[in-house]
């Protein structure tokens, strides 16, 4: 029994179920989907295997230690540093031409890899089979466990195998170069030998010489002309995968042909012609489905708070608490939480569509399909990926901008990104629409999602024309089988989401809400009874000139708009406390509300303007925490928050005064 | 002729790759080398295509796909991946 921890790291070609056999491990619920690229971060966990402390890893997938994007960059550093004792090689047993390439450049880092086949109940459903005594003798007697990570057969045969494995610190030689690529690699092991006697294994090293290996080169230059006189980085590859194709010859056989079912789907799916609006009536059902199904859902919900809200008050009542006590809890907590918690139908609807589009392999085709458009734009269609995710949450979206591989592309993206219009946005659509729009609601919500996707195509075009600099479409991306959507991931997926809601509820709106409280209820006399003479009616009244133009000009829609900055739903909740709402999302609710803004002139072109501003105002604190880190520039951050600013107060103006002149 | 001239659904060879070193040696990596087979699936009018090499579908946008040479499959060279059990 060994008392140390034995560090495993999960390593493996992009979307071959690395994070799912990591969940099933650790218990933990990341986040898997069927696109290239879920992962972008590494992760850890812990398990125990009789008595055995293992720590875990979850590496972002690549397709060989080249390194190129940020992610591989992150699982390369992190596999050839010690803080890996023993790899897991995850790979997709259906797909295992592709996916040797890598088991190959890691079995040459010398350290002990175990071979874990994933996928096989797919290998099986295609009428394959493989020969799984002489696979592992061709990989140089490395263990070979088939897994399923997705119905969770072999976990405890694959931890058998690594707690016997790890301390194995060679790998055997698997590939056999030509007589000229191993005459060099001998006399540069021999070389680097003498010069750092101390060095592990002089193999690898010396073929990361031959390959000019930046980072090789460095740190152990070999002064060897004759021998590296280029770069031998070719030969090794097509040596590799003439090895790989012996290995298929003799492992991988076809029972029966069958034509492939995402063929079949993907003639009508990306088709040249019905492909885009294809995409584009997809995500108009989902929009759709998320109006439509969480009002009739939301209902339920405004009953509890109804009754939650009348029991609280009534509690608070019959205790004596005093008045302002009573009317913080009622009209801040209850009104601006309770508020937000009525939006929770929609939220998870969106996200419960969103889940089964990227669970069943369409993400990656709609790279496809975008590409042409996004061509336009100077980008790639892969750069569409973030964009979609956008319109769940912007914060993972920036995050995914890691998977592009110019730093130049994933500005851009990131710049246009917030334009999308994500879940939180979506309580002001709801109240703001439902109030002032009657049957026409729906289509007034969801022109919000069209506008912003045309603002960043349109922001992008622009910046791409600025540029000048020729941009070459190098478009570059997996397209995964299609499978039925798998009901655990999505639930997985679904629940996280949801759990983040509920989180934000109780934190940021929670303060936001008891911040605005305060900031309308006490003035510069102490506690005021008329909100007019608060200290937010005096923060407000600075900028409502800025915003009357736009047709906003009220101070608590600046209040609103300023700590709506906290989260989007905050301008929600805002609104709760500022006019006293208990219930907003309910019809009485709305009709009190619509009421009393009536009373400042405030129409359903205003609403309009007011949405519209929310949907491309500066993103939401979350948001510009994630843009400043993944940037690593404060100065870009600050521009891309005044620019947005700027977008936001133009299209609000722009379409109040047309509006105003026309209606 | 590269992957833009192709036809669909019909089977080739890669004879050379001519494109910068970043994306040549990324499609090496991916097992897109000369003597690959490769089925042209899919294209659009701007030229991005999806093609099936060793197994895998991918998309390529159409700098990538005019880099890409190749001649038709002869009838000996069958596409691997899908055919490659013929050898059972």
């Amino acid at each position: 029994m060994h008392e140390d921890t034995i560090n495993v790291g999960f390593a493996g070609n992009p979307n071959c179920g690395k994070t799912t056999l990591f969940n099933a491990y650790t218990g933990a619920n990341l986040k898997v989907a069927n696109w290239p690229g879920v992962t972008v971060e590494k992760k850890e966990g812990e398990a125990r295997y009789k008595g055995q402390k293992l720590k875990l890893t979850d590496l972002p997938g690549l397709y060989s230690l080249t390194s190129y994007s940020i992610e591989e960059k992150v699982t390369r550093r992190c596999i050839m540093e010690d803080d890996i004792d023993v790899i897991i090689n995850v790979v997709d047993a259906s797909a295992l031409e592709r996916n040797l390439y890598l088991t190959l450049q890691l079995l040459e880092l010398g350290k002990p890899v175990i071979l874990a086949l994933n996928m096989m109940d797919i290998v099986e459903e295609r009428g394959m089979e493989i020969d799984l005594h002489r696979l592992p003798e061709l990989l140089g007697g490395i263990p070979v466990v088939p897994v399923s990570a997705r119905k969770r057969t072999g976990l405890d045969v694959l931890m058998h195998a690594v707690v016997h494995h790890y301390e194995e610190k060679h790998s055997p030689r698997v590939v056999e170069y030509s007589e000229d690529l191993e005459g060099r690699i001998a006399r540069l092991e021999q070389v680097l030998k003498e010069q750092e006697p101390e060095i592990i294994n002089a193999r690898w090293h010396a073929i990361k010489l031959l390959v000019q290996d930046e980072e090789q080169v460095e740190e152990h230059p070999v002064d060897l002309p004759e021998v590296l006189d280029r770069s031998y980085e070719q030969e090794f590859t097509n040596q590799k995968y003439a090895y790989i194709e012996e290995i298929i010859e003799e492992t991988l056989f076809y029972k029966d042909k069958k034509m492939a079912f995402t063929d079949k789907v993907d003639g009508v799916l990306t088709h040249p012609v019905w492909g885009m609006p294809i995409f584009f009536v997809v995500m108009a059902l989902v929009f759709f489905l998320t109006f439509a199904v969480g009002d009739f859902l939301k209902g339920f919900f405004e009953l509890g708070l109804d009754a939650f809200s009348g029991a609280v008050q009534g509690l608070l009542e019959r205790v004596a608490v005093a008045g302002w006590l009573t009317s913080l809890v009622v009209d801040g907590i209850v009104a601006g939480v309770g508020g937000i918690l009525t939006f929770l139908p929609n939220i998870f609807i969106l996200f419960l569509a969103l889940a089964f589009l990227e669970d069943s392999g369409y993400m990656a085709r709609v790279a496809y399909v975008m590409d042409g458009l996004m061509g336009r734009l100077g980008l790639s269609g892969k750069a569409f990926l973030p964009m979609v995710l956008g319109f769940g949450c912007t914060v993972p979206a920036i995050m995914a901008t890691r998977a592009l591989e110019k730093e130049r592309d994933r500005r851009r993206t990131i710049l246009v990104t917030p334009f999308m219009s994500c879940s939180a946005r979506l309580p002001v659509y709801v109240l703001f629409a439902g109030m002032f729009f009657g049957k026409f609601k729906i289509l007034a919500a969801l022109s919000m999602y069209v506008t912003g996707l045309c603002v960043a195509v349109l922001v992008a075009y622009i910046a791409h024309r600025l540029d000048r600099k020729e941009s070459e479409n190098v478009l570059l991306i997996e397209l995964p089988e299609y499978k039925t959507p798998n009901g655990r991931t999505i639930a997985i997926y679904v629940w996280g989401k949801v759990k983040d809601y509920l989180t934000k509820a109780g934190t940021t709106i929670f303060v936001a809400s008891i911040i605005i409280w305060f900031l309308l209820h006490f003035g510069s006399s102490g506690m005021v009874e008329d909100v007019s003479e608060s200290f937010g009616a005096m923060v407000g009244r600075v900028l409502e000139p800025v915003l009357r133009p736009a047709g906003l000009g009220m101070w608590q829609i600046a209040v609103a708009l300023i700590s709506g900055i906290s989260a989007k739903e905050v301008v929600v909740s805002s609104f709760c406390v500022l006019f006293g709402i208990s219930n907003v999302n309910s019809p009485q609710g709305m009709t009190a509300l619509t009421e009393q803004l009536a009373a400042y002139g405030f129409g359903a072109l205003n609403a309009y303007c007011l949405m519209l501003f929310c949907l491309l105002y500066v993103p939401c604190a979350a948001t510009i925490g994630v843009i400043r880190r993944e940037t690593r520039s404060l100065a870009f951050t600050l521009k891309l928050i005044l620019f947005q600013l700027l977008v936001a107060w133009g299209a609000a103006v722009l379409v109040y005064q047309v509006g105003r002149l026309l209606l | 002729m590269t992957v833009l001239e192709g036809t669909l659904q019909e089977k080739y060879m890669v004879q050379k790759i001519t494109i910068q070193e970043h994306i040549l040696r990324r499609l090496e990596a991916l097992g897109i080398i000369p003597g690959t087979k490769l089925m042209l699936m899919n294209r659009k009018k701007n030229g991005t295509c999806i093609i099936k090499v060793r197994g895998t579908r991918w998309a390529i946008g159409p700098m990538i796909a005019g880099g890409i040479f190749v001649e038709k499959a002869g009838e000996e060279t069958a596409v691997e991946g899908q055919e490659a059990g013929e050898h059972a």
